[in-house]
């Protein structure tokens, strides 16, 4: 009785504490996000060595641990070709990443955004059913709070907490990002919300607009260019919801980022001068005409005896 | 006694948080994918006392609450966590159908595993934290369960002996 009743005052202890943090942490007080933020620049090298470790194909464990037995020619050789195999994957892995920072200076020129470039270093877990990545540049490289990420070929997220050798990035896809979008084009207005997959839901504000299949979205901008820059590509259209009785037209988008292959990602640290409008929309592929030729036979009389 | 287990349960939590954060982080496994801190502090929560298994939650929903990838207030999953411990301690602690039981003790952990969850979710829908569509949660709810369910039996050996260091008892299966 008596050791049930200290379990239960332990229990209310701990319960109050909770409910203390919980307190705490939605007034804002600065001493909870100390404690991300001390544990966050903790885990930082941690973070890091995981990524490096781990970022060759795991395949190749088995083949790696005979690298070191010599003893005859056949293991030699197995041993050899196991390093090879690896120095090309790494070396594929290398040319990815350069081909993503590319494609990502390419989007960032274009714009004249100042960026500076970041490998991912960890994915979030999505025991939280948030979205989220780490990048290995924080508060050091000049990036803060609120900036726009891009990926290779648009918008990747927003920087959502900056440590000073590493930031969380919110990615476009979790369910509590929301960027303004406007049509490429036709300049229509609307807000995308994140789905939590590759897919997110467009909300016009007008409801006089519509929009159609195929449509581009770019990212409107916010004032002092965060956390938004204008004119980033975010997705193109893949359905309209046209149900009667909506207030506006809802849609469903298709982002231009691939968030599963986020290798290199670019922190937009000054946005440009001009907005850059339309200048960021993706060329549609060209379909190179297949060249046919026709060939016109007339039969010869047949041979009469 | 106390001062003992504190000083050798707190590095095994500390390296536990660490392999979460920095190793299975690293993969955006199919299905929301595995918390190990989580299917860990279950795990010694079945096999301890009400109190300890309280105190095993908190700790353990402490950590996850400084883990980057978590999205609500911070203390949310610490006290989902601190629940969770005492209930499962509370439900399992003391029926040897459970506790000498290695199924029994996958089986509430994995069961807990989900209801927390889906305690975070609900907690979280309250706090305003958005969580995604529906389909999204029940895949996300599902392959969690699934995971959990392929991880536990193949962790339950080293999480039990662990337990059975620090608190010095007779449960390692």
């Amino acid at each position: 009785m008596r050791n049930g009743g200290r379990a239960r005052l332990l229990l209310v202890i701990l319960i109050v504490t909770s409910l203390f943090l919980i307190t705490l942490d939605l007034r804002g007080v600065k001493v909870i996000d100390g404690f991300k933020q001390g544990s966050q620049t903790v885990m930082s090298p941690f973070q890091r060595a995981g990524s490096a470790a781990f970022r060759p194909v795991k395949n190749f464990i088995s083949d790696v641990t005979h690298l070191g037995r010599t003893r005859n020619q056949i293991e030699k050789l197995e041993a050899e070709n196991a390093n090879l195999k690896q120095r090309l994957i790494n070396r594929k892995n290398a040319d990815a990443q350069l081909k993503q920072l590319k494609s990502i200076l390419d989007l960032a020129g274009t714009a004249g955004y100042k960026i500076v470039n970041a490998k991912v270093i960890s994915n979030g877990s999505s025991q939280s059913f948030s979205q989220t990545i780490t990048i290995d540049s924080g508060a050091t490289a000049g990036i803060k709070k609120n900036m726009t990420v891009l990926s290779q070929s648009g918008i990747a997220g927003v920087v959502k907490d900056v440590y000073p050798t590493s930031a969380l990035i919110q990615l476009a896809s979790d369910p509590s990002f929301r960027i303004g979008a406007r049509v490429a084009g036709s300049q229509q207005i609307g807000v995308l919300t994140g789905r939590g997959t590759s897919s997110a839901s467009l909300q016009l504000l007008d409801n006089s607009s519509t929009v159609k299949v195929g449509d581009v979205l770019l990212s409107r901008g916010s004032i002092a260019n965060r956390p938004f820059v204008p004119g980033v590509p975010l997705g193109y259209v893949t359905g309209v919801d046209n149900s009667a009785g909506a207030v506006a037209q809802t849609a469903t988008v298709r982002y231009y980022t691939n968030f599963s292959t986020l290798g290199v990602v670019a922190v937009v640290v000054g946005g440009s001068e001009s907005n850059p409008g339309d200048a960021l929309v993706p060329v549609k592929p060209r379909v190179t005409p297949i060249p046919t030729v026709t060939v016109f036979v007339t039969p010869s009389p047949s041979p009469t005896k | 006694m106390l001062t003992r287990q504190i000083s050798i349960a707190t590095p095994i939590f500390l390296m536990i948080f660490v392999i979460q954060e920095s190793v299975i982080s690293q993969f955006r496994l199919p299905g929301g994918g595995f918390s190990i801190l989580m299917i860990f502090a279950l795990t010694w929560a079945v096999l301890s006392e009400t109190e300890v298994a309280a105190v095993i939650g908190f700790a353990a929903g402490f950590l996850m609450d400084l883990s980057q990838s978590a999205s609500g207030p911070f203390g949310q999953w610490t006290l989902i966590m601190l629940m969770a411990g005492y209930a499962i301690s509370y439900v399992g602690y003391g029926d040897d159908n459970v506790r000498a039981n290695a199924t029994g003790i996958i089986f509430f952990v994995v069961v807990a595993n989900l209801l927390v969850e889906v305690a975070y979710l609900t907690s979280g829908a309250l706090l305003g934290v958005a969580s995604g569509s529906f389909i999204q949660v029940l895949i996300t709810l599902f392959g969690m369960s699934i995971w959990a369910l392929l991880v536990s039996p193949i962790l339950l050996p080293i999480f039990t002996r662990l337990h059975a260091l620090v608190f010095d008892s007779r449960s390692a299966l």
